[in-house]
């Protein structure tokens, strides 16, 4: 049924006759939850459903912050990496031309003490990107627990399907887009790298 | 037609970091001159209000998705013209036929590689070229 068809139906004025046959159906569907034993489970997966939305989106805040710090820090070392590397080559220049000025007048010297504190800033870097990956152990336990939610959420509606649904319904229908692919092993309707992205275009003509 | 250097890039994506890191990806490659959109609708805007010479584009986005934005792109005759490069995570076949049928220049799986994307790009370059 698509939306038109149920927009349809909502516009419809529907007979007495008809909300008292909803009523019904919605009565032995209560039941029918209650005697399968899943509506305490559903119930619960169900509650935690706001509380998985708020892991999620403390997961999101948290590895985006990460990524975030981390290119910053990484533009950072790059721009201290490209001075120190133009100013590798200017003093090799002036100690080709002429070594003794280069000494004498402090160019080398003062490059020195550039090149360690480049060094130092960059360690620096370095060191903060290296903390930036604590989202990690942050997130993986909220993961962990938004997994556990959901798989108690996916038992009851599995529960339910089986019971409940006519057969012409129970068909699953997927999602349009579906993001990464975790587990492309065994699966044809997929492909798990980019050579096999290339070969079937390849085998297609493009 | 423009010189490799100077191109124009458009980079859709949802995600700021990933356009940020395609966006530093295109710098190490060559190309500087990029912008960025968050989603397909803003990238169509944007097309319309400026010149731009590469369209990189995600799949799955909020309010216009990739292939939304590839359609609108394919069938407006002052952008048709546009090499668009799916950068997605959309591993499907179904997906990446569907991209090529609609006109895609190319397909990349994330995650990938900084030779990946230079390869992709080089080779749509060179079409581009070779079609001129």
């Amino acid at each position: 049924m698509n939306m038109n068809e149920i927009a349809e139906l909502t516009t419809t004025k529907a007979s007495p006759e008809v909300f008292q046959q909803l009523g019904t159906i919605t009565r032995q569907l209560h039941d029918a939850l209650h005697q399968l034993g899943v509506m305490p489970k559903l119930q619960k997966a169900a509650d935690g459903i706001p509380d998985a939305r708020s892991r999620l989106n403390y997961i999101a805040e948290k590895t985006g912050a990460a990524a975030n710090r981390v290119l910053n820090l990484v533009d950072q070392a790059k721009g201290e990496h490209a001075r120190i590397a133009e100013q590798t080559r200017a003093i090799a220049q002036s100690i080709v031309a002429d070594p003794v000025k280069a000494v004498a007048s402090g160019s080398l010297m003062n490059f020195v003490g550039d090149v360690e504190s480049a060094t130092q800033r960059i360690d620096q870097h370095l060191t903060d990107i290296m903390m930036a990956q604590d989202f990690h152990d942050l997130t993986g336990q909220v993961v962990a627990k938004v997994v556990a939610l959901a798989g108690d959420l996916e038992d009851s509606l599995i529960k339910l399907l089986v019971q409940a649904a006519p057969a012409e319904h129970a068909k699953v229908v997927e999602a349009t887009l579906n993001g990464p692919v975790v587990n492309p092993e065994g699966r044809t309707d997929v492909v798990a790298n980019q050579s096999e992205v290339d070969d079937l275009l390849a085998s297609l003509g493009f | 037609m423009t010189a490799p250097t100077d191109m124009k890039f458009l980079i859709v994506d949802d995600f700021s970091t990933m356009r940020r890191i395609v966006r530093g990806l295109l710098k190490e490659i060559g190309y500087l001159n990029a912008e960025e959109a968050e989603d397909g609708a803003v990238a169509l805007q944007m097309l319309k209000n400026a010149k731009f010479d590469f369209v990189v584009s995600d799949i799955n986005m909020p309010n216009m998705n990739g292939f939304e934005l590839l359609s609108q792109i394919k069938k407006d005759d002052g952008l048709k013209h546009l090499p668009v490069l799916m950068v997605t995570a959309e591993a499907r076949k179904e997906d990446i036929v569907r991209a090529a049928q609609d006109g895609a220049a190319g397909y990349i799986v994330k995650p990938f590689t900084k030779a990946t994307l230079e390869e992709k790009v080089q080779k749509i370059m060179l079409k581009l070229a070779a079609t001129a």
